[in-house]
Formats: structure tokens, sequence, C-alpha cells
């Protein structure tokens, strides 16, 4: 007996569609901490062991939550309970309202035309405002450990995760949900990640101000209507 | 005597002005140059590129911190400059002073308020050592600069504050209250600047910011022997005129321009987001200019202490010269005059030496300990 035939549904892939006006969000009900996601992204942009374009945050390792060990995380979340151990893929999730955007001094960071948030090299100076203004962690300093970046604090030149964007561009999705094993990331329009998140019997880990942050407050309502 | 001549700051007041006014402008510089990115990229290139900029910047700050530290520490152990933390304490006479200018501007008043002078040619017991105006620099420029420090000191060390720093609302009001303050000082900067370099009295330095006042000559007769201050005899660069109209649209464009760009920057005084790009022509231009006024007030700190080493050398040379070489007594040290040599002017020259009646022992003229600005 398929999945089909027990609810009538199916799950998606992860990626459900790709380029412009794509959205990027974590189901935690899925996701397992391989640390798949971070292997596929190091491997694809070759990046320093350090720099965590995406990493994954496990909380209340080890704990079981009153519903058992796994599953039906968001919903204990939502009924006000601790819902146990919980890992969650952090990464850029390229707002709508994007706070690293409106907290740069020098434009270094812009949110594109197709939805993208993304970084000038040139233009950074390393204050690190995106570091505090982005709920999520996203922002990281890879050389903001050396000589003369670590003595006056400046940071270096910001990095985090493009979103694969020249993948998307050849209508590939971003390495890590491609990676992900157990879809635990989903890529596509907002109203897609609302539907399957529906489908999938899961929902947002976030609350209502960060959802608001990701998706704007329209589109945000499509996963509280859940 | 005037008050245009006697030494008013020690030398290690007149060294803290000259470097403090070196870090500030370098903050400046650097500051703007990422907060205008768009108008100053060629700054941005020069203080050290994107990933050198804020190095200056903090580098700056940093040397800015260690040295008022250090000022503040050493004007508070000296006893006999701890009363100037007194002296620069407003008082009944300047606020008659202020309340009187302000009726004079309206035209209610004849004549400004005694007390309220500081630069024309009056005798040193007609006129305040630092008037309100005076003590107003001060205290605008010393809480400015105590407000720009900490707040850029919490923006540097965020973990400081990690426990509620992490939000946009935060950061913003940080970054925004940092800027805004830097608005406002460089606008009194640059009228500072304008101030005390475009007098005619001064043009184009006011040299008792430069020479401390243990080598600048000053009078201890008695004032009343002598009808006027000297003033009449100081001679008006032929330049004054041109430069300080020129001086004069240069600031006026510089603070209207960071003015004006800083509203059209998405709000002021408290922006919505702190994108300051998007730039034009016209703004480019203006914010360059006052950039110009900037540099302009920094080459004249240079010039004061090119003119303050160029005085010293002279008083040595003429030392030299009039030593007797049997090891006699120098005539000329003795009745204070300076052969040959004389004393700078304010205009930055030499003056003859019959133009006043002065003693060089390097004393003051028996007023306080005066290590107050104005």
């Amino acid at each position: 007996m398929t999945q089909d035939e027990r609810s009538g549904q199916v799950m998606s892939q992860g990626v459900m569609s790709t380029g412009e006006g794509m959205r990027i969000f974590p189901d935690v009900e899925a996701c397992i901490d391989c640390g798949g996601c971070v292997v596929a992204c190091k491997r694809t942009w070759d990046r320093e062991i350090h720099n965590q374009r995406i990493d994954i945050t496990t909380m209340a390792e080890g704990r079981a939550g009153p519903q058992g060990e796994n599953a039906d995380k968001t919903d204990r979340l939502a009924a006000g309970e601790r819902p146990g151990e919980t890992s969650l893929p952090m990464q850029c999730y390229h707002c709508e309202n994007a706070p690293c955007v409106s907290v740069c001094p020098t434009n270094a960071l812009q949110k594109e035309d197709d939805g993208f948030v993304s970084v000038s090299e040139d233009l950074c100076v390393g204050c690190q405002y995106c570091l505090s203004g982005c709920p999520f962690g996203a922002p990281q300093f890879p050389d903001s450990n050396e000589g003369t970046a670590q003595l006056f604090g400046t940071g270096g030149i910001m990095d985090k995760c493009t979103g694969c964007r020249e993948r998307q561009d050849v209508q590939k999705g971003p390495a890590c949900a491609e990676e992900c094993a157990t879809d635990a990331i989903l890529v596509g329009s907002a109203g897609e990640i609302a539907d399957e998140l529906e489908k999938r019997d899961s929902g947002s880990f976030f609350n209502d101000e960060a959802m608001e942050i990701i998706f704007g407050a329209d589109d945000a309502q499509l996963f509280s209507d859940q | 005597m005037t008050n245009l001549d006697h030494g008013k700051f020690s030398r290690v007041t007149t060294t803290f002005h000259s470097l403090l006014a070196l870090t500030v402008f370098f903050l400046f510089f650097t500051g703007y140059a990422i907060a205008f990115n768009t108008e100053l990229w060629w700054m941005v290139e020069l203080m050290g590129g994107n990933e050198g900029v804020l190095l200056v910047h903090r580098f700056a700050g940093f040397s800015l911190i260690l040295l008022t530290g250090f000022w503040v520490s050493y004007m508070l152990l000296r006893s006999t400059s701890r009363s100037n933390f007194r002296g620069v304490l407003p008082n009944r006479t300047d606020i008659s002073a202020f309340v009187q200018d302000i009726k004079f501007a309206l035209g209610r008043a004849d004549e400004r308020h005694p007390a309220a002078r500081q630069f024309a040619g009056y005798k040193a017991d007609e006129v305040p050592l630092i008037s309100y105006i005076g003590k107003g620099v001060v205290w605008i420029f010393t809480v400015e600069l105590l407000l720009l420090m900490i707040s850029g000191l919490l923006i540097w060390r965020k973990t400081w504050l990690i426990d509620f720093y992490n939000s946009q609302s935060v950061v913003m009001a940080f970054v925004a209250f940092h800027g805004l303050l830097g608005v406002i000082m460089l606008m009194g900067v640059m009228f500072h600047t304008f101030e005390h370099g475009f007098h005619p009295a001064f043009y184009p330095v006011e040299m008792k910011a430069f020479l401390p006042k243990d080598r600048t000559p000053n009078f201890h007769d008695d004032p009343d022997e002598y009808e006027t201050t000297g003033i009449e005899r100081l001679r008006l660069r032929s330049s004054w005129r041109w430069a300080t109209n020129v001086m004069g649209v240069l600031v006026v464009v510089g603070i209207v321009s960071v003015m004006m760009a800083s509203l059209s920057y998405g709000g002021y005084p408290v922006p919505d987001r702190l994108q300051f790009n998007e730039g034009s022509v016209l703004r480019t231009i203006g914010v360059n200019v006052g950039m110009l006024v900037l540099l302009i007030g920094l080459v004249l700190s240079m010039y004061g202490n090119v003119l303050r080493a160029r005085y010293v050398r002279q008083r040595r040379e003429t030392a030299e010269r009039t030593t007797a070489a049997d090891g006699g007594e120098r005539e000329a040290d003795r009745s204070g005059d300076l052969e040959g040599g004389g004393r700078p002017g304010t205009d930055g020259g030499t003056r003859p030496i019959d133009d006043r009646s002065t003693t060089d022992d390097g004393t003051n003229d028996g007023r306080s300990d005066d290590d107050v600005g104005g």
C-alpha cells in the first residue's frame, strides 16, 4: 500500500520549484540531524571547515517530549509544551523582510528582484550589523579570527548561504535540499511550502514574528491558517 | 591687552587638542566614507578599501578613547588643573549674557552682554576668560564625544550586550544614534573650524590652540595705563575677504548637504533603514564639499603646529644670538623683547616688537590657571 492510497496525498520532494520567487524553509518534523546538508553545501561551494552556510541546530538534545521521541513537535510547541529533541537546519531563508538588508549601512546586502538576498563582497565592510540583525544566525564571518580582523574586530567580509542561485538558474535545487535524505529542506513558493507542510501534518517551528520576517505579513498567513 | 593673545592652554592641552583633532578627523573621514559610500567611494578606497576602512575607524576611535582617558586623568591629577572643571560650569553671568544675546538678536537690547564678548579688542578685565559660548563649545563637544565613544564601543564590542543586542531594532537604534551624533558633531566641527580659523583677528589659525601658554608672551602691566589693547595694529591679510567668503559658502553647503543627505536616506533623525545609498550628483558634490571643509580644518590644525614650531625655533635662535660669549645676561630676554624674531601675530606672521608691552616669563595675566577651552 502506498502513501497515496493511505492518505490520498503524496509527499512532494523537498525541491518543488526553483528560481524566481523561491522560498526555502525547514521541516523540523523531518530533520534527523544527519548533517547531509552541511556536507553537500561544503562539497558544492568548497567553503572553509568553520564556515557554516548551513548548520543544524539541535535543541533539547537527548530529551523526549510528551509525545515521545519523534514527530508532532510543532503541535506540541503550539500547545505550549516542550517538544523534546528538535533539529533544525539553519541557513539564510532569503527573508521577505530581511533585517540584514535593513541594517546594512553600505548596501552590501540586497533583496534582489528574484527574491534572493545577496551580499556584495566589494561593499561589505565587515561591520557585523547583519549578524546582530538576523534572527537565524545566517551571516558568517570566516575571516574574523585572522590577523588584524581579530585584533580590531572588523570581522572580514560576510559570507552566507546563496540559495545556490546559480544552480537554481538552471532549474536545479539548492545542494542542501537536493541532498537531504528526508526532504527536510523545502524549496518552492510560499504556497507550495505551506501546502507541503500541511500534507505532512507538520508546521512551522518559528513564531509569528519570525514567520512575518521570512515570508512577509501576507504569505505568513498561509502558515497560520494551518 | 586683548584676550586675543594670552595663552589659554597648557602644553599638554594644546598637544591633546591637535591629536584629538587628528583622531576625530580620521573618524569622520572613515565614518562618513562608510555611511555615504556612494558619494565618498574614493575615500573608502583611500582609507583601506572596504576591508580596511573599519579598521582605521576603530583604530582612530580606540586612540581617541586612550587620548581622552589620559588627558582627563592628567587634568584631574594636577591640582592646578582641577579648577578648570569648575571653570567651565555655567554661572549666573553666563545665563544673563545668553538671555541678553537673545534679546540683542531680536532687537530688544542695544548691545551684547559684556560677558558674551570673546574676540574683540577688549582688555582682559572687561571680558571673561571663557564666555558662555566657549563653555557651550566645550560642553557640546564633550557630551557628543562621550556619547559617540560609548555608543561606538558598544557597537564595536557587541558581545557586551549580547543578551539584548540581537534584534534589528536595537542594532538600528545604536547605529542611528551613533550616526546621528556624528552628523550633529560634524556640523559643529565645520562651524568650529570656520569660527576659529576665519575670524579677521585670527585668520588663518588661532594660535592659542597651538602655542602653550608658557610660551606665549603675556602682559602684566596695569591695563589702565594703556588706552587700547593694540588690536588696531593688527594687519588683516589681503586674502581674508575672499578666503572667508569661499570658506563660508563651503561650510554652509557642507552642513546643509550632510544634513539633507541624512534626511533623504529614509527618515531623520531615526531612519527606517540604514541604507545610505542611491546617491545623486548634487548630493555627491555637497557631501564631498563637507569633507573638503573637514580637510581644510585638518590642514589648518597642522598649519597651527607648523607656526608653533617655527615660532619656538625663532625664539631659540634669538636667545642663542643674544647670549653673551662670557655667559652674561641676555638683555632681550630680560626686557621681554624679541629682537629680530618678534612674536607670532594673529595673522600667522610675526609682529613688530614695539607692538605691545609684554613680558615673556611664561605666566599668564595673573588669572587662574586657565586650561579651559573656548
